[in-house]
């Protein structure tokens, strides 16, 4: 199927790299007029209409599950592709969140009532000293459309209300965000403390924000790094294989 | 050879207004103090932010001890905001206070007013009165640089960063008249910190490439930065972190004296994309180079950001406060170091 919306069209031309066009495209090729129309809703940041079609679609007969995939999660992959390439930048993530979330509030009720195996536990948290959680909570949104259980510990989170939280919520990830730099050094003092704990290994630790880079994840010794929310969902993944593969050996 | 022949105060002034200087300074517009200098002088975080004797005693460590050429007493971004009203979370002595931005105090421009105490509150006469005391004990021979923070960086503690992005899209013109009324508590506290003795002030206004477009600045910034700049009658260093290659054509726009620029952006494009049009400030890395490296990774950074022609030398922003003495001393050694080479 093509994509028969026009601007949604318009908003595929951004999608440049090979490997997304074919993986976007595959979502967009099972998305009828329908479903595109609420993914363009959902980019533009239309969170009223978002709503409006949402529930519409579930009148319709639309399950769920081909809402979320279809429609609201097309549509925040190419917000992800837009705000890696610096086409658009966080207000206009946020708008499109905030439809996101429109859409979700249908959704989520009916998604938590039926029972289905999540694909994995994680802990999100800002680290201490930093009270900046814009990032995070666009990392949780889309860890949750994705189908992960994510508890959230805010903002402030100190090494210790992490290692609490390993233990209430065994999570097979924990995430930890920052955005200034004079609070980075907290997410190698946290991974410290569960060095110290003994429980290193029993969870993989991913590192990202603003002012992260592979390098400095590498030096603190994380497991994982994000550079934005969407491609936090495929760390999470990769870090979920990694952990199953360790503890099989 | 020393390269050392004018003293601490004129050689930032001269390299600000873009006169001849014997070497490029060591100057700081945001913090350098660490917890080994708040150890050493047994003044410490948060005291050091609230009573004037101890932030001025911490401050001076950055020119009696590390040998930068200027001294900022103004450590943090949140004087103003509790001066406000805004919730605070102080932190210890080994962590930065922070505004509970999650906890916004008003939601429209319609709330914005100035406090009759704003100017006597005990977290901005600290900063006022420490100026004093530095006046006092450097005037002469040092650059005292004061601080007062720009609209978009109190928006997002007065509103909360979400709300204030969000209503950028939503109603931007209800956001200018916001960023306008905001200005007026970054003019007082600023004319304050000069008749206190401030020979430069920094305005760091965090409208960075990792919130916002370059297009934001240009939209919603940039004439009211000239405005300051028209204003504020001391040298003026714009302070943003994180991405702004995109921006600063503009910001060269501004008409301040300097920019103050992070790693994120090299040097040499960063002076490409200024193209003269203001001096830049920079841009050694925090989280890697300082707080993980050690000297020789310093230095190195410090000569790139010299060969590529920035005109004053500082950490990009305020330190990671676990930061290595030994990383920070060398700077100034580096840029001396430098300087000499270049004239043998």
């Amino acid at each position: 199927m093509a994509i028969k919306n026009k601007g949604l069209a318009l908003e595929f031309e951004y999608v440049t790299r090979p490997g997304e066009q074919k993986h976007i495209g595959e979502g967009l090729d099972q998305a009828d007029e329908c479903m595109q129309e609420i993914a363009y809703q959902l980019i533009i940041g239309a969170h009223t209409e978002v709503g409006r079609l949402t529930k519409n679609a579930l009148d319709d007969g639309y399950t769920a599950n081909h809402i979320l995939d279809n429609g609201l999660l097309n549509g925040m992959a190419i917000v992800g592709v837009k705000f890696r390439d610096n086409v658009i930048f966080v207000p206009e993530v946020l708008i499109s969140a905030r439809a996101m979330k429109a859409g979700m509030a249908f959704l989520e009720p009916i998604l938590s009532a039926s029972g289905i195996e999540p694909l994995g536990i994680v802990v999100m948290g800002t680290v201490k000293g930093d009270l900046h959680d814009i990032g995070k909570n666009l990392c949780i949104m889309m860890l949750r459309g994705a189908g992960f259980v994510v508890h959230d510990l805010g903002v402030d989170t100190s090494a210790e209300e992490f290692s609490d939280a390993f233990e209430e919520h065994s999570p097979q990830v924990i995430g930890m965000s920052a955005l200034l730099t004079t609070t980075m050094p907290n997410m190698g003092r946290t991974i410290s403390s569960f060095e110290d704990l003994g429980i290193r290994d029993e969870v993989r630790l991913m590192v990202g924000g603003a002012p992260v880079t592979q390098e400095f994840a590498d030096e603190m010794g994380a497991d994982g790094y994000g550079e934005n929310a969407v491609d936090c969902v495929d760390v999470t993944k990769n870090l979920i294989k990694m952990l199953e593969e360790l503890k099989a050996s | 050879m020393t390269t050392n022949q004018m003293n601490s105060k004129t050689r930032v002034l001269n390299a600000l207004n873009g006169l001849p200087v014997d070497r490029p300074p060591a100057c700081n517009p945001t913090n350098v103090a660490s917890v080994e200098l708040m150890d050493l002088v047994d003044s410490h975080f948060p005291e050091a932010h609230r009573n004037p004797e101890l932030n001025a005693k911490l401050a001076a460590t950055g020119y009696t001890e590390l040998g930068f050429d200027s001294i900022a007493p103004y450590f943090s971004i949140i004087q103003e905001s509790s001066a406000i009203g805004c919730e605070m979370q102080w932190e210890q002595k080994d962590n930065w206070p922070t505004v509970r931005m999650t906890k916004p105090i008003w939601k429209s421009s319609s709330d914005v007013s100035i406090p009759e105490d704003f100017l006597t509150h005990k977290d901005t006469r600290a900063i006022i009165d420490s100026i004093k005391l530095l006046k006092q004990e450097f005037g002469d021979e040092v650059a005292i640089v004061g601080k007062t923070m720009g609209p978009w960086t109190l928006a997002y503690h007065v509103f909360g960063v979400e709300p204030f992005l969000l209503g950028t899209v939503d109603d931007p013109a209800e956001i200018m008249k916001s960023l306008r009324k905001l200005m007026e508590f970054t003019i007082l506290f600023g004319e304050a910190q000069i008749e206190a003795g401030a020979d430069v002030l920094t305005v760091p206004d965090h409208a960075t490439g990792d919130l916002v477009s370059g297009e934001y600045y240009r939209r919603f910034l940039l004439e009211i930065h000239q405005e300051l700049e028209e204003i504020l009658p001391v040298p003026l260093i714009l302070h943003i972190c994180g991405n702004t290659v995109d921006r600063m054509p503009y910001i060269a726009q501004t008409g301040m004296a300097a920019f103050h620029f992070d790693s994120k952006n090299d040097p040499q494009e960063a002076m490409e994309a200024v193209d003269g049009g203001i001096k830049l400030v920079g841009n050694i890395n925090n989280p890697t180079t300082l707080y993980s490296r050690g000297p020789a990774e310093v230095r190195k950074e410090v000569y790139k950001a010299l060969d590529a022609g920035v005109q004053l030398i500082a950490p990009e922003c305020a330190i990671p406060l676990k930061t290595k003495l030994e990383n920070l001393l060398e700077i100034p050694i580096a840029i001396e170091d430098w300087s000499a080479e270049r004239n043998n």
